[in-house]
């Protein structure tokens, strides 16, 4: 899942300045399990918010609402009234979120709630790590399920670096290094002569440095009979 | 491999291959724009060692690049091995660099991954890592020995020819992997390795002998890392903090023991304090000349690296204590 | 500031300790000050963070959960 983190509320209160109507949208999937930016977080930022501008003197409408996912169309058409009828959105959905209420509801001011930090999972309550990179060009089947781009601090393809000690990262104790988690995997397994050979350089333009990404699949792409209105089409 | 039999010509791989023991140094470049501090570290290491490393932004700290200081070591009649890190540079970035290097008269790179960023005085800065060491590595031989960029499109007119070094973590973990990573580096195209510093001469024998067993020390020339010591402290906070650096108890002592007339002071004065760091910085190139006389006796061992750092003035004393002086004058290669 | 009749204090009560305890108070004719409001709850574990802040928002100047 995505994994985002609330801004600091100094932050928030610096993007909602001018605004007297707020609308705080969360969104009910990934920044949900992570305790970020669900319903319940929506509820306690509009209060905060509400709470800040009296002690500053401004008395401001701050609402809530939650969608089941910010990142469709389906999911956000639904809060298009009340959209309407602030001055400012605060999105508490992860980047992909803000920008598709931008791109749904171009009137509006939609400002970030939350810093989106990184594809990955939850450890344990409160614990959550990098996974993956999404880097477009998957090469887990190569290193025995663990991600060099997303783990390694230098996102070596033929490591472990020099700075790997005690199964940590040079960079510090608390971050595993990924070769070492890579190595003791392939070595259980018996597949070491995997890590023998040179992998050449990556190609990254899959990964975004080949400019902003999109996936077209002509297979599910309705044809323009199907796009056009059912109504015309009958008639 | 050209007609007169060498792959780059320089001195450093000329005197490798008259199998002569070798001696690299360590030149680390200022963090300002002030040439004549390479100048005066190159007086102090000319005529001491076959070639010198020239710093990358070492520990990710931004002092004058590797190149820019490693023409004016040429300037100044020394070799430089360049340091090339994948931290700064993308493959573009790296490429045109090492042109221009060879354009300036540098014949030594020595490929690596770099220190990150997090560790200097840029911590918020991004990191490139478009290649790693062992690619590098392998680009920068692929340059010389196929005359292709890597992208594979043929050089138009004269190809870099570089004596290509790698850098080996003997004691880095996991433990068992690290004769492998090495052969790794020596299959991507390696000419010359430079070990990380090594104080635990058993603990490299068994390195070693891993290697040998691997045929690498007939494919690569090994350069083992010293560097002298300059006080306990140093000794303690190396042994502690530096990922795979293992110093035996008995140097520890060594070096303890070589401060001990002022152990017992209660306040030590201005004199005594430098009578005591003197004391220790004898006792630190007694230290690495014994461990040169050892490594050199180890097969496979083709060379040292001494990393004396910002402590160049060491390395003179060291070479000599080391038996190792003059270095050979070989003819240029034709 | 408890002394303080002026401040107003929340009181989330648990059934079945802190409110039964409020309730004995009472039948023993014992006083605590009029600002502060009770509010009953099954359990203190079903009170939520929206609760307290939605008291002070309604302009508490402390709230209490009790259990």
């Amino acid at each position: 899942m995505i994994v985002a983190e609330a801004k600091p509320l100094d932050e928030i209160k610096r993007l909602v300045a001018d605004a007297e109507k707020i609308l705080v949208v969360g969104c009910g999937t990934c920044v949900t399990v992570c305790f970020a930016g669900g319903a319940r977080e929506a509820a306690v930022t509009a209060s905060m918010l509400r709470m800040a501008g009296r002690l500053e003197g401004i008395e401001r409408q701050v609402t809530d609402v939650t969608v089941q996912r910010q990142c469709d169309w389906e999911y956000v058409d639904p809060i298009a009234d009340q959209v309407a009828a602030v001055d400012l959105v605060l999105s508490l959905g992860c980047g992909v979120g803000v920008q598709a209420l931008v791109e749904r509801f171009p009137d509006a001011w939609v400002v970030p709630g939350l810093n989106t930090k990184f594809m990955g999972v939850t450890l344990e309550q409160g614990v959550w790590a990098e996974r993956c990179a999404g880097c477009g060009d998957c090469l887990l089947g190569l290193t025995g399920g663990i991600c060099p781009i997303a783990r390694c601090s230098k996102q070596l393809l033929n490591g472990p670096c020099g700075g790997s000690i005690d199964g940590h990262c040079e960079i510090s104790a608390e971050t595993p290094c990924a070769w070492q988690l890579i190595y003791d995997r392939l070595a259980g397994k018996g597949k070491l002569d995997a890590l023998l050979e040179v992998q050449p350089p990556k190609d990254w333009r899959p990964a975004r440095h080949g400019g902003p990404r999109q996936i077209v699949r002509d297979d599910l792409r309705l044809n323009e009979a199907e796009v056009g209105q059912p109504a015309e089409q009958e008639a | 491999m050209r007609e007169n039999g060498y792959l780059s010509g320089s001195n450093l791989e000329r005197v490798l291959r008259a199998g002569r023991f070798a001696v690299t140094g360590e030149l680390g470049p200022p963090q300002s724009a002030d040439g004549s501090v390479i100048r005066e570290k190159a007086a102090l290491l000319q005529g001491a060692c076959d070639a010198v490393n020239i710093t990358d932004n070492q520990t990710a700290i931004v002092r004058m690049s590797s190149i820019g200081a490693g023409t004016i070591v040429v300037q100044e009649g020394l070799e430089p091995v360049i340091q090339m890190t994948c931290r700064d540079r993308n493959r573009l970035a790296i490429q045109s660099d090492l042109l221009g290097a060879y354009a300036l008269g540098m014949r030594n790179v020595l490929a690596l991954s770099g220190d990150h960023q997090t560790f200097g005085n840029h911590p918020a800065a991004k990191n490139v890592h478009d290649i790693d060491s062992v690619q590098l590595v392998q680009v920068i031989a692929d340059m010389r020995d196929k005359g292709v960029f890597q992208c594979g499109e043929a050089f138009k007119g004269q190809e870099p020819r570089f004596f290509v070094g790698a850098a080996a973590a003997p004691f880095a973990h996991p433990l068992d992997f690290r004769p492998y990573r090495l052969a790794k580096k020596v299959n991507a195209g390696a000419n010359f390795i430079q070990t990380q510093l090594i104080y635990d001469i058993e603990a490299f024998k068994g390195y070693m002998e891993k290697v040998r067993k691997l045929g690498l020390h007939e494919k690569v020339y090994i350069l083992a890392g010293v560097g002298p010591l300059k006080s306990p402290a140093m000794a303690r906070y190396m042994r502690d903090n530096v990922p795979g650096m293992l110093i035996p108890d008995a140097i520890m002592e060594r070096m303890s023991a070589a401060g001990a007339p002022w152990a017992g002071k209660e306040e030590l004065s201005k004199e005594d304090k430098k009578a005591r760091s003197q004391a220790w910085r004898e006792e630190g190139i007694k230290i690495t000349i014994e461990l040169i006389q050892q490594l050199r006796a180890i097969e496979g061992v083709a060379g040292v690296h001494i990393m004396a750092i910002e402590w160049e003035e060491a390395v003179r004393p060291i070479v000599e204590g080391a038996g190792l002086l003059p270095r050979p004058v070989l003819e240029p290669a034709a | 500031m408890t002394d303080q009749p002026t401040l107003q204090i929340v009181a989330f009560c648990c059934h079945y300790c802190a409110y039964a305890a409020a309730d004995l108070a009472g039948g023993l004719r014992l006083q605590y000050p009029p600002s502060v409001k009770v509010i009953e709850v099954p359990c203190t574990g079903k009170v939520d963070v929206l609760h307290l802040l939605r008291a002070f928002e309604h302009g508490a100047d402390g709230v209490i959960a009790a259990g």
